[in-house]
């Protein structure tokens, strides 16, 4: 390697390392926790040896009954029962309850151990069971990103779509989806008239009127998401105005419920909309709108076939910004939603936080990451001139 | 390239802060966490001063809402930031079994001085806590007392607010539908008990307003955002303390209670500190002071008893325990994830 390769390798290595330590390494150990199942392997080395030497038909050997007894108390008595009772009973409810009886009956326990479990409780004598034990001992598991898609594993080990009481999931990122597309389209409906306007605005006024739209985008996200409640609630100004020019009688539900979530979402994204609109809008000749005019062409002509096309890629990066920023939104959704509004990050939250079943968390937030790459790479292959890469700044 | 550059630096300002941040936590002061609100501004005054003045250890606290995520992180990671926490029984049990919190150390602290289920392997006794329904009475008159009452649309129109948990959301639902208190564990126990529970919340589920944090039912009902909550006691209490008034009417009839608890998170290199620290603010006489300034219910036997408490704090749960429901532990560490899971499905259907 030559001294200008080196010199140019020690000056981006920092950043690379950056990169790679604060991204791709955070984003593989998502997608491992996703599909990982170190559970059993972990707490129960000796039983996944022994039933993965089992060959699954019928029941496993003594030697796996022994192994469980023995496994399951010493986990108990070292406090490391949890997650294993947790990725059990995660798939098959009730076995949490199973795995705390068996890890606290180890002094009434003696061998032959396979009499001593089924006689303890029957569900020891079920090959069902053990079939899902041997199936958890593996390295790997879909589980996690069945479930976040509704379906879930029958214990023959086939795929099935879940009981109806616990199916959420797939209705749920649909939701997400809707919401963000529904947000990008008001935000570049509602950000186009306003950055035409910055952009034809003497230079004076135009730093004025930008003044009001970078202050709102410099002030917190929750700040702005708590002022669209203070206003929007029961007893709040917006009702109070509502019923003092007597266009309501009573006050009007809004907050809580999925038009807050809109109004709220698209105040707080309309300015990634607004600047790199304007900044293009900005960089537009306006000899070119003239050169139309002079060949013949009506205002709207003009727009829809000149101006429109040459703004396209500001709308797409624009579009891009919200779009991926709304499906990963949180704050907002929370406070002024109601629990039919809430999106997929909300249940990321819920699994990392509350239920720590940090493998939905990771599964749902890949699945999350899968469809809206997907959905980003359609739009630019489908609209025409929807190209944010073509933005020069 | 501005903006690469604008991340580096910002990026590299952030791994500086970290490293330093780190390098104070060596030898750092002990850190107390807990559910904030009232209960924890006394709680620092009589308890954790209290503590600091008494042995020369200096104490800080802080606040989360009871997510365990961070914990499990910090204990996973090695870098245990907190030392004592206050903790709900079912995740104190739910923790102790994944050996993120330590086991007390009984012969520093002192088993015999609590209430009878007041202790458990990793969790010493703190306060009661419980939920009561309240309504504004300066809005609504003769409101429901019961929770069969706040299921009559017709009678009290308006929203409600619950928890947003299955806990305590799924037992009123029974006690609505007329299940006895005693006989609740056993009803939602069976699947058939956890469809009555639903199929009940079904019958109001438009006028469901769900609460996460325990200062939003009184901020709903104060705003008139909701009509009825079913909300912390302590909270009422000092609403009702703020207005000059019982604007806020508790309504004992429909309490349901448990015990918070003192815990201290594994591996914290201010663990024999924070023993020390739990026996000293679980004893009678620091927590006698705390519930003369504010309505608490120490989970210490002789505070609770202490007749002048009793008459002195309105809103202490101790006399009012046998008229309410006791939070089953044991019921929500075995099921709390399954109806967890039915509930979240229920709730965004």
């Amino acid at each position: 390697m030559s001294r200008v390769n080196l010199l140019a390798a020690a000056l981006i290595g920092p950043l690379l390392i950056l990169v790679v330590a604060s991204f791709v390494v955070p984003l593989l150990v998502t997608l491992y926790t996703a599909v990982g199942d170190p559970e059993i392997r972990e707490s129960l080395p000796r039983t996944a040896a022994a039933v993965d030497a089992w060959d699954g038909v019928g029941l496993p050997p003594e030697e796996a009954y022994a192994a469980v007894a023995a496994e399951l108390a010493a986990a108990q008595e070292a406090q490391a029962i949890g997650a294993l009772s947790r990725r059990l009973n995660f798939e098959q409810p009730g076995l949490r309850a199973l795995v705390l009886k068996t890890s606290r009956a180890k002094a009434s326990l003696a061998a032959p151990y396979k009499d001593a479990l089924i006689a303890l409780d029957p569900r020891w004598g079920d090959p069902e069971l053990w079939q899902l034990i041997r199936r958890g001992a593996g390295a790997l598991t879909p589980l996690y990103l069945l479930r976040s898609l509704d379906l879930t594993l029958t214990p023959a080990g086939d795929v099935a779509h879940a009981a109806k009481d616990d199916t959420i999931f797939v209705s749920l990122f649909q939701r997400t989806f809707e919401i963000s597309v529904w947000v990008t389209a008001l935000c570049v409906l509602l950000g186009y008239p306003v950055a035409w306007t910055l952009s034809t605005l003497p230079q004076r006024w135009a730093n004025l009127a930008m003044a009001l739209v970078l202050i709102p985008f410099w002030t917190s996200i929750l700040v702005r998401t708590t002022a669209w409640f203070i206003l929007l609630q029961r007893e709040g100004p917006v009702n109070a105005f509502l019923q003092a020019t007597r266009i309501v009688d009573a006050p009007v539900t809004m907050i809580f419920t999925r038009f807050a979530v809109y109004v709220a979402m698209v105040h707080v994204l309309l300015p990634f909309v607004i600047l790199p609109l304007y900044s293009v809008m900005k960089g537009i000749d306006p000899v070119y709108m003239r050169a139309a005019a002079s060949l013949g062409a009506p205002e709207w002509k003009r727009f829809l076939r000149v101006y429109l096309p040459l703004t396209m890629p500001g709308v797409a990066a624009g579009a891009v910004m919200v779009f991926m920023l709304s499906v990963g939104f949180y704050v907002t959704p929370a406070l002024v939603g109601g629990a039919n509004d809430q999106m997929v990050s909300y249940f990321i939250a819920f699994f990392t936080n509350d239920t720590i079943n940090w493998g939905m968390a990771a599964a749902l937030a890949t699945l999350l990451l899968a469809m809206t790459a997907i959905l980003v790479v359609a739009a630019r292959l489908l609209v025409p001139g929807f190209r944010p890469g073509a933005l020069k700044l | 390239m501005q903006q690469q550059r604008m991340k580096t630096v910002v990026m590299s300002a952030l791994v500086g802060a970290a490293l330093l941040g780190s390098g104070i936590a060596a030898a750092r002061d002990l850190m107390i966490v807990g559910f904030g609100g009232p209960f924890q501004d006394n709680a620092r005054k009589h308890l954790f001063k209290g503590f600091e003045a008494a042995t020369g250890k200096k104490v800080n606290d802080d606040v989360y809402n009871g997510e365990m995520a961070k914990i499990y992180a910090m204990v996973k990671a090695k870098d245990v930031t907190w030392d004592v926490i206050m903790v709900e029984a079912p995740e104190l049990a739910r923790g102790c079994e994944d050996g993120i919190f330590e086991k007390i150390d009984w012969s520093v602290v002192k088993k015999n001085k609590f209430i009878p289920n007041g202790t458990s392997t990793c969790g010493a006794g703190a306060v009661l806590w419980g939920v009561t329904l309240f309504y504004d009475s300066t809005k609504v008159k003769d409101g429901p007392d019961t929770y069969a009452k706040l299921w009559d649309l017709k009678a009290y129109p308006g929203k409600r607010s619950f928890r947003a948990t299955p806990k305590t959301t799924l037992e009123i639902a029974l006690l609505a539908d007329g299940v006895p208190a005693a006989d609740v564990y056993k009803v939602l126990g069976t699947p058939e008990g956890v469809k009555r529970a639903f199929a009940k919340l079904d019958q109001i589920k438009p006028q469901i307003v769900w609460w996460k944090s325990g200062t939003q039912p009184v901020q709903l009902v104060g705003s008139g955002e909701v009509a009825y909550a079913v909300g912390f006691t302590g909270r009422v209490v000092r609403a009702n303390q703020d207005a000059g008034s019982a604007k806020y009417p508790l309504l004992w009839k429909t309490l349901l209670w448990s015990v918070d608890s003192w815990a201290v998170v594994k591996g914290s290199p201010n663990a024999a500190e924070g023993m020390k620290m739990i026996e000293w603010i679980t004893d009678a006489k620091p927590l006698t002071a705390l519930a003369e300034d504010y309505a608490v219910s120490p989970a210490n036997a002789e505070a609770a008893a202490n007749p002048k408490l009793r008459e002195k704090n309105p809103g202490m749960l101790s006399p009012h325990a046998a008229e309410g429901l006791f939070i089953d532990t044991d019921f929500w560490v075995a099921n709390g994830a399954d109806l967890e899971t039915k509930f979240n499905a229920w709730v965004a259907q």
